[in-house]
């Protein structure tokens, strides 16, 4: 048939809260080919998770054709256990069975029968991946959320699925640790051409890891490669609107909208000044502060900061002036940019929440 | 009281209310498995009923199957009044709303993740319930032992429906029952330490299930 390893099209799913709220994923088309790394970028309720729920077939689409392998994965009972069998996920928060690393790891070897040699040789191997060597006896709930983490991957990758499904893998990981994560899914993804799949909210981590970027806002797809995306129901006041997307942070934008909008900011467009303690220098509109989190470059000339505090942001400026305006790693910052700096990249009328 | 007397009376209670404990586990966990992994309407409804069910007192039990079981009742025709089976099929409708509950509380704590992960793993859907089961299996324990505890330690049921017949349906409770109404205090006491060494035995397995599930 085709070459494809997923096939999705005009798929929705939709759940109805309780006790999540409601939430509707579309998609009009995806295709995912043996051995590519596709990253999921969106923000928080985007559909990320969903979608992998949907592509590790833990959740069938309401509407809408999803093929794995040439076929319905749906079909019948069988089938779908056998789809699972080649996809397996790797939540955000992963749960770890009682009982020791080990057991935790053999689980899915042992459901497929494998010989008890084969199921010690390939707990080894996969605790050697994550750089657990020798944490096979420990219960798995003494782990950090980190370690959890960690056997989580490795309880996927001794299963070596066609499949690898990633929710949000760098999460829980400090930075170096974040940056080994990322090395191993180079190496399991084009180096063993296992298919990986995964979210990030961090633009950055998905153009470094890989082939195609799948950006998605309210559970559709956006076309747009920008990071510093915000969604939330607009309010005006006849001049100009915002959106709150944390109680009391408003980001204003020009024009007069009142629906459900989805926004970003040029990194490039965001002013980074030292905030240089003294009162909160913080009025007028889009001025925000925060902490520098994260600093890397993009190229030779730009460096890319990552600001947490009211928002999550990320600002662009050129390396040379980081300095003069005394911005450096876990100094306080202030974060600027005009109304018109703010691109509306979606919007929806204010009951949009509704199934269409 | 000759002391066979007495341990047939301490047999027919381990053997009555034994059997009880697991019917009524065969039937309860399925159903509280079924009631906490999904979401209906009129679960609502069936989890008062339930609770409702668990203060029934034992002499209504015994005396809606007494009618039931009685020669003239619907059931009278299986002659099973005055037998173990009798007494059995009682307790198991005293505890059975019982070992429900205390299961659908356990299966309920059970993190809502391990059922996905098991499915995500390659397990089949009955092998995420049991793998939901094992998460939940000292609690579940707990269930159990507390529906056999609430059953060997009944009298209603077992003097209704069994008839305190010597040697045949004579357990722990109904005999302190006999006793103590012919004035042979000593025996009924006698008894009574028995029941409770066993439910001690009951409370030590129970304690020693949480050790071990601490230990994980």
């Amino acid at each position: 048939m085709s070459d494809a390893l997923y096939r999705l099209e005009s798929v929705a799913y939709r759940h109805a809260g309780r006790p999540e709220p409601s939430f509707r994923l579309a998609l009009d088309a995806l295709t995912v080919r043996p051995g590519e790394v596709l990253a999921l970028v969106g923000p928080n309720g985007a559909g990320k998770t969903t979608l992998l729920t949907l592509l590790g077939f833990l959740a069938r689409p309401a509407s809408g054709r999803l093929e794995f392998l040439g076929g319905d994965p749906w079909a019948d009972g069988e089938r779908v256990v056998a789809a699972r069998r080649e996809a397996v996920l790797v939540t955000h928060h992963p749960y770890l069975f009682k009982g020791s690393v080990t057991a935790n790891i053999a689980f899915g070897l042992r459901l497929r029968k494998l010989p008890d040699d084969e199921i010690g040789r390939r707990t080894r191997e996969a605790l050697s991946l994550v750089e657990l060597d020798g944490w096979d006896g420990r219960p798995a709930a003494r782990l950090s959320a980190g370690q959890a983490q960690r056997v989580a991957l490795a309880r996927a990758l001794a299963l070596r699925p066609k499949v690898l499904l990633l929710d949000e893998p760098t999460a829980n990981l400090d930075a170096a640790l974040g940056m080994r994560m990322e090395a191993l899914l180079r190496e399991i993804g084009p180096g063993q051409g296992t298919t990986v799949v995964f979210s990030t909210h961090n633009f950055s981590q998905a153009s470094r890891l890989a082939d195609d970027i799948l950006y998605l806002s309210d559970g559709r797809r956006v076309e747009f490669s920008h990071e510093n995306l915000f969604s939330g129901r607009a309010e005006t006041d006849g001049k100009k609107s915002w959106i709150e997307p944390r109680p009391g942070r408003r980001i204003v934008f020009a024009g007069v909208r009142r629906g459900h909008v989805t926004c970003v900011i040029d990194p490039a467009a965001i002013r980074v000044t030292a905030a240089a303690g003294g009162p909160d220098a913080a009025g007028g509109a889009n001025v925000f502060r925060g902490r520098v989190t994260r600093m890397e470059t993009t190229d030779a000339a730009t460096a890319l900061v990552r600001v947490s505090g009211d928002l999550v942001l990320r600002a662009a400026l050129p390396v040379r002036e980081l300095e003069a305006r005394g911005v450096s790693l876990s100094g306080e910052v202030l974060l600027r940019f005009e109304p018109e700096a703010v691109e509306i990249v979606g919007e929806r009328p204010a009951d949009g929440a509704k199934p269409a | 009281m000759i002391l066979r007397e007495l341990a047939l009376a301490v047999w027919i209670s381990l053997k009555t209310s034994g059997l009880a404990a697991l019917v009524a586990s065969a039937l309860a966990v399925p159903a509280a498995l079924f009631l906490a992994g999904r979401e209906f309407r009129g679960k609502r409804l069936i989890l008062v009923i339930n609770q409702t069910w668990m203060a029934a007192p034992t002499v209504v039990i015994g005396l809606l199957f007494y009618s039931l079981l009685s020669r003239s009742g619907p059931l009278g025709r299986f002659g099973l009044l005055y037998t173990q089976t009798a007494m059995t099929v009682g307790q198991v409708f005293l505890i059975l709303p019982l070992i429900v509950g205390f299961s659908y509380t356990a299966l309920r704590q059970v993190d809502r993740r391990a059922r996905p992960t098991a499915l995500t793993l390659g397990a089949t859907p009955a092998q995420a319930s049991r793998v939901v089961l094992r998460e939940a299996r000292f609690a579940l324990l707990v269930a159990v032992l507390a529906g056999f505890a609430r059953a060997v330690s009944e009298v209603g049921i077992a003097m209704m429906l069994g008839g305190n017949i010597r040697n045949v349906t004579r357990n722990i409770t109904t005999s302190i029952a006999l006793e103590t109404a012919k004035g042979e205090f000593r025996n009924g006491v006698v008894l009574g330490v028995v029941l409770l060494v066993i439910t001690l035995g009951i409370n030590i397995l129970v304690q020693a299930g949480f050790r071990g599930r601490d230990s994980d």
